[in-house]
């Protein structure tokens, strides 16, 4: 009987692709990873693929591959792809791409914050805060502190009714709303802030929204 | 069965306990009973105000602590009869001597036999604040044309509305000064509700004799002439359900005066 072969090695014009077999154990396959990375006769400096298929690899699993695999110094993984991810990634990413939305005042002393996208339906008072890991969108007036993109998402934006707010944070950019950017913004109607290409914050017309951050809208269709 | 309203502010000195004798007082005189209660313990002067502080003999936390009955350590303030009640702070111990499970059953004896309990909170939001919301069931924060009183106020709206048990708060801005709104030198009413967003329910002007009158024991409110008097009045009756509307605070003209004092003098 032929032993079943585990992993499939494939040229493609970015490097290679390693596809591991999803179905025999674990141990198995890091053999056969093993034995298969120092027999073959690499040459040269190739960039590779790793596809896991439905098989499921904790972090430390995937690191245990990725040193197995730069064994040797012709191959080096730059990504890895699967067909499966836990509960837990799955709900935290749906949690990521969500809106929520908080109807109410955002009170001195309260911290409203959301995984994803927030909505706040009502003020933001003075020393209130609100925190997204994506945008901030305000209906009312942001009087506060409103944190866009707290989990590294540079690409955040807060938008309001009336954008007044004592602080404005996206990424770990913090700006207070010093003289200057008083000036920026003399009408605090319908305004965005955004982190400009320059690494700092920048306050605009929500109208310009659109072609500041074209990706932001996720409406397809329509006539 | 009554109702139990806490009167607080987050701010010191805007005006808690003034508002809450001169309330209590205006109640007593539209004939309800009234309880007022002091959970200011350790800095108790609610019965200062009242002028009833050499009349004490037990208070709140000997209540708490069973060496005395309720009725034992209320003072009757004997110019409106049976009306109006004070049950006073302790002056020797401090906050922690109580929690707010024993205010609750406190506050709920109370309103078996008072239609109304008027709560006086200390100011800040630790012990003090928790005890004294804990039996509430309405709320008024009174605050001043201050930003700093008016930021504190908007954290204790925040607050109480976290507290699932009282009504949405009401707020009394005291200590108005016309002239200093008109020149646009002090916030004015309609910034001030506009940013808090919740009910007015009245508003005082600022006045001398509030002062005076406190010294010596006797609340403004009961002196029917007074301007700031008739804020209370005002506050009262809207409390009892009626709907009167805000009084100017330009200087009033006297067809106002004699037609409020009309029905008080009934």
């Amino acid at each position: 009987m032929t032993k079943k072969q585990l992993i499939f090695i494939k040229g493609t014009k970015e490097g290679l692709v390693l596809r591991l077999d999803d179905q025999c154990s674990y141990t198995e396959l890091l053999d056969e990873l093993a034995k298969k990375v120092s027999d073959e006769g690499f040459e040269g400096q190739a960039e590779v693929l790793l596809h896991l298929g439905y098989r499921y690899c904790n972090d430390e699993q995937t690191k245990e591959i990725i040193s197995c695999v730069q064994q040797t110094e012709h191959l080096r993984v730059t990504k890895i792809q699967s067909e499966v991810m836990t509960v837990e990634d799955c709900n935290r990413r749906l949690l990521e791409n969500q809106s929520e939305t908080y109807v109410g005042i955002v009170r001195s002393g309260q911290v409203i914050t959301a995984l994803g996208d927030l909505v706040v339906v009502g003020d933001v008072n003075p020393n209130g805060r609100v925190v997204a890991g994506g945008n901030i969108f305000v209906l009312g007036r942001l009087k506060g502190i409103a944190h866009a993109g707290s989990s590294g998402n540079k690409d955040a934006v807060i938008a309001a009714s009336w954008l007044e707010a004592t602080h404005l944070i996206i990424d770990s950019v913090v700006e207070t709303m010093t003289d200057e950017l008083t000036v920026l913004s003399e009408q605090p109607e319908m305004e965005c802030a955004y982190l400009h290409t320059n690494g700092s914050i920048a306050i605009d017309r929500l109208q310009d929204l659109r072609l500041l951050r074209p990706n932001l809208s996720t409406f397809k269709g329509g006539s | 069965m009554g109702e139990a309203i806490v009167i607080t502010s987050g701010k010191g000195g805007v005006g808690k306990t003034t508002t809450t004798a001169n309330l209590g007082t205006a109640l007593a005189l539209q004939g309800k009973k009234v309880c007022l209660m002091d959970t200011d313990i350790g800095l108790r002067n609610l019965d200062v105000v009242l002028g009833l502080e050499n009349r004490i003999i037990y208070d709140l936390v000997d209540v708490i602590e069973g060496r005395c009955k309720i009725h034992q350590a209320l003072v009757k303030d004997k110019r409106f009869e049976d009306r109006l009640y004070l049950l006073p702070a302790a002056q020797t111990v401090d906050k922690n001597a109580v929690n707010p499970e024993q205010m609750k059953e406190l506050v709920l004896e109370l309103k078996r036999e008072y239609d109304y309990v008027l709560i006086d909170c200390p100011a800040g939001i630790e012990q003090g604040y928790k005890n004294a919301i804990a039996g509430a069931d309405k709320a008024i924060v009174v605050t001043t044309p201050e930003i700093s009183a008016v930021r504190d106020a908007d954290r204790i709206i925040g607050l109480l509305e976290q507290e699932g048990t009282i009504d949405p708060p009401k707020l009394i801005i005291n200590r108005i000064r016309q002239h200093l709104m008109n020149q646009g030198d002090a916030l004015d009413i309609n910034e001030i509700t506009t940013h808090l967003s919740i009910d007015l329910l009245g508003i005082i002007a600022d006045d001398e004799s509030v002062i005076t009158s406190s010294n010596k024991g006797e609340p403004v409110v009961m002196d029917p002439s007074n301007r700031a008097a008739l804020g209370y009045r005002n506050i009262a009756r809207r409390i009892l359900g009626e709907s009167v509307p805000l009084m100017s605070m330009d200087l009033p003209k006297v067809g106002v005066f004699s037609k409020i004092k009309s029905i008080f003098s009934k």
